[in-house]
C-alpha cells in the first residue's frame, strides 16, 4: 500500500526529486574521488616507521660535489660523534628513513616470480642505531659487511627485509634463510634474506602508497667512496636536547672544513624530519577534507531544503491520511522510505558518475584507478546522509495534525 | 517594466531572507572553489614571454656516440625514470650552429652552480645558480639592462672574462644597484662586471627546467659567456647522455659539455618560411654529422616552439587541473542545489503567481521576474566569492609548494569571476522561473 503511494507522488512531481536525485549523484561521484584522493595522501602518513623515533637524530647533506669521502674521513665521522655525551649508538648511512637527499632502490624477485621494487638502507649497525624490531632471522654479522659501491659478482648479498616484503616475495612460506633475484640478471640468485623486520617505512615517500610504504630493505653495506653521506645517531631520550647541540658541534668540528662553502649540514631529530616531509600532505589533506565538509554540507542543505518545501507541499494530503488512520510513524517512515529511495537511485548513478569520472581523468592525467571498495563506502555515507538531512521536515511532517485535512491550505 | 520586474525581483529575495542567504552562500562557495583553482591554473599556464615566446623554438640535434639510456627493471618498479627528456646538445654542436647564423637571434644556456665573490673578497653569496648563455639572450629573451651594457659577440668569442649581475645580486655584493665596472670572483676567476640588468623570472622557467619549473625566488642573478664560464671550470649543472668513450675524471661530475649533451640552444624564428627553412638546416646538419662520426642512432633533429616545449614537459602538475575538474563539479553541484532552492521557493508563491496571470501579466514578465531574482542572488554570491577567492589563493600561497608563492589575483580573474557569476545566475535561474511562468493562473486562484 505505501509503496504504492511512493510511487505514485514521486511520478505526479517529478521536479523536487529529480533535483534531489542529481545532487546525490553528483555529490557521492565527488565523494569517492575526493576521498580517495585524500586516502593517497594520508596512507604514508599513517604508515608506520618501523623505527625508534624516540631519541633518534639524523644527519645528512654532507655532500662532497666534487669529489668522494674516503673509509677514513666516514670513520672518523662515527668516531666523533660517539664521544658527544648521551648518544648511543652512530652509524654512518646511505639512504635513511625521511632524507629523500640519497635514494637508493632496487627490484627483487621472489620463488613465487613476483617482482618488487623496494627503497634501500645501507649502513653499518642501522639495525641498532635505527631501533628496527626483528620478528625474524637475525641482524648482519660484522663480517658480511662490504665496501659500499663495490661489485659483489658472483657473491650472494644478506638482506634484511620487512614482514611486508617477505609475504609479496614468498607468500607464506618462512623468509629466512631463502634466496631472492633481481629481476634485471635472471641467471643467479643474488641476495638471501637473513633477518625479517617488523615494519620499516621507505623514504621514498611518493612510492608510499598502495601497500608498498614498506617496501624496504637493508644492505649489509659499508658507507664510503660516495660524494653523499649521512649519520644515523641514537641518544639518550633523557638528554635529547643537549645530545643534539653536541652532534650539532662534533659535525661542525669533523666536517665544516671539508664542506664546499654555502653547503650546510643538516641535523635534526627524526620527528622534525618527519613534520617537514609531510607537511605538503598535511596542507593538501586539510584541502581535502575542507572540500569533502563542503560537499557534505551543501549536500545536507539542498536535501533539506527540497524536502521541506515538498512536506510544506502535501501537509493537507498528509492530515488527509493521518484522518484515515495513519500513525505518526508511519508518515515519518513514509518520508524516510521514500529518501531512502531517491538516495538509492542518486548513489547508483553518482557510483557510475565516480568510476566514469576517476576512467576520464586517469586518461589524461597520471592517476590511479578508483579501487571499487571506494564505492559502496561513498554510497553509504549518502545514505546515512540523506537519512540525516530528511529526519527534520519528516518528523515536521509527522507532527502535521488530522485536522488539518478539514482545513484549506 | 524591467524596473518593475527589478522591484519585484529584489522585493522576492527580502522575502526569505533565510533561503536566500543560502542561496548566495552556496553560490559564492562553488564560485570560490572554481576560482581559486582556476586563478593557479591560469597563473601556471600563463606564456612566459607575451610577445616574444611564439618566435623562440629549442633546438635540437643528437650527435652523442653511445647506447641511449633504458630504463633498468628495478629503477621500473620504483617509478624512477632514466631519461630526463631534455633535449640538450654537445659543444661542438652549439659552436657550429652559432656560427653557422641561420636564425635571426641565436643562444646557448646552462645553468651552472658557484660561489660568487665581490672581488675584494669582502662579500660572498655561497651556491649561487648562474647563467652561462651567449651575448644574444638578452635581445632575445627581453631582459632589461639597467645599467652598462651587454658584452658583444667579439669578447665571447675571445672569452673575455666579463659578467652581468642583476640589480639584487650587485645590491648584495657591492652595496649599489650599478655595479657596472666592479668586479666578482667565481672560482679562481675574476669577472668583470659590464652591465647590471632588472632581476629577470620568466614563468616557468623553460629554458631550464632542471632547476625546476616555477619559483618565487627568482631565477639566475648572472649570466656568463659560456665560454668564460668553461674556462672557469664552471661545468653544467645536469647534462643528458654523455658519449660512450668519454670517462669523468676521478672526483668530478661527468658533465662536460665537449663530451656530453648538456647544453640547451634556442633560436629565435620570426616566420613560418624562416621555420621551415631552419628546420632543414638542422636536418642537413644532423645527416652531415652522422656520416663525419658515424654514430649510431639515426639522424635526429629537433625544432620545438616553447608553448610545445612546456606541453611535452608537463610543466603544470597534473593535480591543478584535477583541482580545477574537482572544483569544476563542486560548482555544478552547488548549481543544482541553488535550482531546487529557487524552485521551492517560486513554487511556494503559486498563488501570487497565480493572481499576477489572472490579472494579466504575461508569461514572460513572471518569467523575467524569476530570471531576475535568481540572477540577483548568484551576483550577490559573486560579490560574496570574491574575499571567498581571496581566502582560497591565499590557502594556496600556505601551501610551501614550489608555486605557491606566486599565485595572485589579478583584475582579470575577478572579471572573469563576474562573468561566471551572471552566467551560473541564468543558468540555474531559467528552469525554476520556467516552472514558476508555467502557473496556470485559473486552477491557482480556484485552489485558493
Amino acid at each position: 500500500m505505501s509503496i504504492r503511494i511512493l510511487f505514485v507522488t514521486l511520478r505526479r512531481h517529478s521536479l523536487m526529486p529529480s533535483l534531489v536525485l542529481l545532487q546525490v549523484a553528483l555529490a557521492c561521484a565527488i565523494l569517492c574521488n575526493v576521498l580517495f584522493l585524500a586516502w593517497q595522501q594520508l596512507e604514508p602518513i599513517l604508515a608506520p616507521s618501523g623505527v625508534d623515533a624516540k631519541g633518534l637524530i639524523l644527519v645528512d647533506q654532507l655532500n662532497l660535489p666534487n669529489g668522494a669521502w674516503t673509509s677514513a674521513e666516514v670513520s672518523a665521522g662515527t668516531q666523533a660523534l660517539r664521544e658527544v655525551p648521551g648518544v648511543r649508538a652512530v652509524s654512518a648511512g646511505l639512504g635513511l628513513p625521511m632524507v629523500p637527499s640519497y635514494l637508493c632502490v632496487m627490484a627483487l624477485q621472489g620463488p613465487t616470480g613476483a617482482k618488487v621494487g623496494a627503497s634501500c638502507y645501507e649502513g653499518e649497525g642501522l639495525v641498532k642505531t635505527l631501533g628496527i624490531q626483528l620478528v625474524a632471522g637475525r641482524d648482519f654479522l660484522p663480517s658480511e659487511y662490504r665496501d659500499a659501491g663495490v661489485a659483489s659478482k658472483g657473491l650472494v648479498t644478506p638482506l634484511i627485509i620487512t614482514e611486508a616484503l617477505a609475504r609479496k616475495l614468498f607468500g607464506d612460506i618462512e623468509a629466512v634463510g631463502k634466496l631472492l633475484g633481481d629481476p634485471g640478471d635472471k641467471s643467479a640468485a643474488h641476495y638471501q634474506v637473513v633477518g625479517v623486520a617488523r615494519h620499516l617505512l621507505r623514504n621514498q615517500l611518493g612510492m608510499a602508497n598502495h601497500g608498498r610504504a614498506d617496501d624496504t630493505v637493508l644492505l649489509a653495506d659499508r658507507v664510503g667512496k660516495t660524494a653523499s653521506l649521512s649519520y644515523a645517531v641514537r641518544v639518550d631520550p633523557a638528554m635529547r636536547d643537549i645530545a643534539l647541540g653536541g652532534v650539532r658541534r662534533a659535525i661542525s668540528r669533523q666536517f665544516g672544513a671539508l664542506l664546499q662553502a654555502g653547503y650546510l649540514a643538516q641535523v635534526s631529530f627524526y620527528s622534525t624530519r618527519r613534520d617537514a616531509a609531510f607537511k605538503t600532505r598535511r596542507a593538501a589533506l586539510w584541502l581535502l577534507l575542507g572540500v569533502t565538509l563542503t560537499v557534505l554540507i551543501v549536500t545536507v542543505i539542498g536535501i533539506m531544503g527540497l524536502t521541506g518545501f515538498w512536506v510544506q507541499r502535501r501537509t493537507r494530503q498528509i492530515g488527509i491520511r493521518r484522518a484515515l488512520g495513519a500513525r505518526r510513524v508511519d508518515i515519518l517512515r513514509e518520508f524516510m522510505a521514500e529518501n531512502a529511495f531517491i538516495v538509492s537511485i542518486g548513489v547508483t548513478i553518482g557510483m557510475v558518475l565516480a568510476y566514469v569520472g576517476n576512467a576520464l581523468l586517469m586518461k589524461q592525467y597520471e592517476l590511479p584507478r578508483l579501487p571499487w571498495e571506494w564505492m559502496p563506502a561513498g554510497a553509504v555515507l549518502m545514505l546515512v546522509l540523506g537519512q540525516l538531512a530528511v529526519l527534520s521536515p519528516a518528523l515536521r511532517a509527522a507532527a502535521v495534525p488530522p485536522v488539518v485535512a478539514t482545513r484549506s491550505v | 517594466m524591467f524596473r518593475y520586474n527589478f522591484e519585484l525581483a529584489a522585493h522576492g529575495l527580502r522575502r526569505f531572507p533565510r533561503s536566500s542567504v543560502l542561496v548566495v552562500l552556496t553560490v559564492a562557495l562553488g564560485l570560490a572553489a572554481c576560482m581559486t583553482t582556476l586563478t593557479l591554473l591560469h597563473v601556471l599556464t600563463a606564456d612566459p614571454l607575451p610577445g616574444r615566446s611564439q618566435f623562440i623554438y629549442q633546438a635540437w640535434v643528437d650527435t652523442v656516440q653511445g647506447k641511449a639510456f633504458t630504463t633498468s627493471a628495478d629503477m621500473a618498479l620504483n617509478g624512477v625514470s632514466a631519461s630526463s627528456g631534455y633535449q640538450r646538445i654537445k659543444l661542438g654542436d652549439a659552436q657550429a650552429l652559432l656560427a653557422a647564423h641561420r636564425a635571426t637571434r641565436q643562444v646557448v644556456t646552462a645553468d651552472v652552480i658557484s660561489d660568487v665573490a665581490s672581488g675584494d673578497g669582502k662579500h660572498v653569496l655561497g651556491s649561487q645558480v648562474i647563467l652561462a648563455t651567449s651575448s644574444d639572450f638578452v635581445p632575445m629573451f627581453g631582459v632589461s639592462l639597467r645599467y652598462g651594457r651587454n658584452w658583444s659577440a667579439a669578447e665571447e668569442t675571445t672569452r673575455v672574462p666579463v659578467a652581468m649581475l642583476d640589480t639584487d645580486t650587485a645590491q648584495k655584493l657591492f652595496g649599489t644597484a650599478n655595479a657596472v665596472g666592479r668586479r666578482v670572483r667565481l672560482g679562481k676567476t675574476l669577472f668583470q662586471v659590464v652591465g647590471v640588468f632588472s632581476p629577470y623570472a620568466p614563468q616557468p622557467h623553460f629554458y631550464g627546467l632542471d632547476m625546476g619549473a616555477y619559483s618565487s625566488d627568482g631565477w639566475e642573478g648572472i649570466y656568463l659567456p659560456y665560454t668564460a664560464a668553461l674556462d672557469a671550470g664552471l661545468g653544467p649543472l645536469t647534462t643528458d647522455r654523455c658519449d660512450a668513450s668519454y670517462r669523468a675524471p676521478v672526483g668530478s661530475l661527468p658533465n662536460d659539455p665537449a663530451h656530453c649533451a648538456s647544453l640547451g640552444f634556442w633560436v629565435q624564428l620570426n616566420s613560418p618560411a624562416q621555420v621551415a627553412g631552419y628546420r632543414t638546416f638542422l636536418t642537413h646538419y644532423v645527416e652531415q654529422q652522422k656520416q663525419l662520426t658515424g654514430f649510431d642512432q639515426p639522424a635526429t633533429a629537433k625544432l620545438t616552439s616553447v608553448a610545445g616545449w612546456l606541453k611535452q614537459q608537463d610543466v603544470v602538475p597534473d593535480s591543478v587541473r584535477l583541482n580545477v575538474w574537482l572544483a569544476g563539479s563542486f560548482l555544478l553541484l552547488c548549481m543544482i542545489n541553488v535550482a531546487g532552492l529557487l524552485a521551492a521557493r517560486f513554487l511556494r508563491r503559486s498563488g501570487e503567481i497565480g493572481i499576477r496571470r489572472a490579472l494579466g501579466a504575461p508569461r514572460r514578465a513572471v518569467f523575467a521576474q524569476h530570471v531576475l531574482e535568481a540572477g540577483g542572488a548568484c551576483l550577490a554570491g559573486g560579490v560574496l566569492a570574491m574575499p571567498l577567492t581571496w581566502l582560497g589563493v591565499w590557502t594556496l600561497r600556505q601551501q610551501g609548494s614550489e608555486f605557491s608563492g606566486l599565485v595572485h589575483l589579478d583584475p582579470l580573474m575577478f572579471g572573469a569571476l563576474f562573468a561566471l557569476a551572471l552566467a551560473v545566475g541564468m543558468a540555474v535561474g531559467i528552469l525554476p522561473a520556467w516552472r514558476a511562468a508555467a502557473v496556470e493562473p485559473g486552477l491557482q486562484v480556484k485552489g485558493e
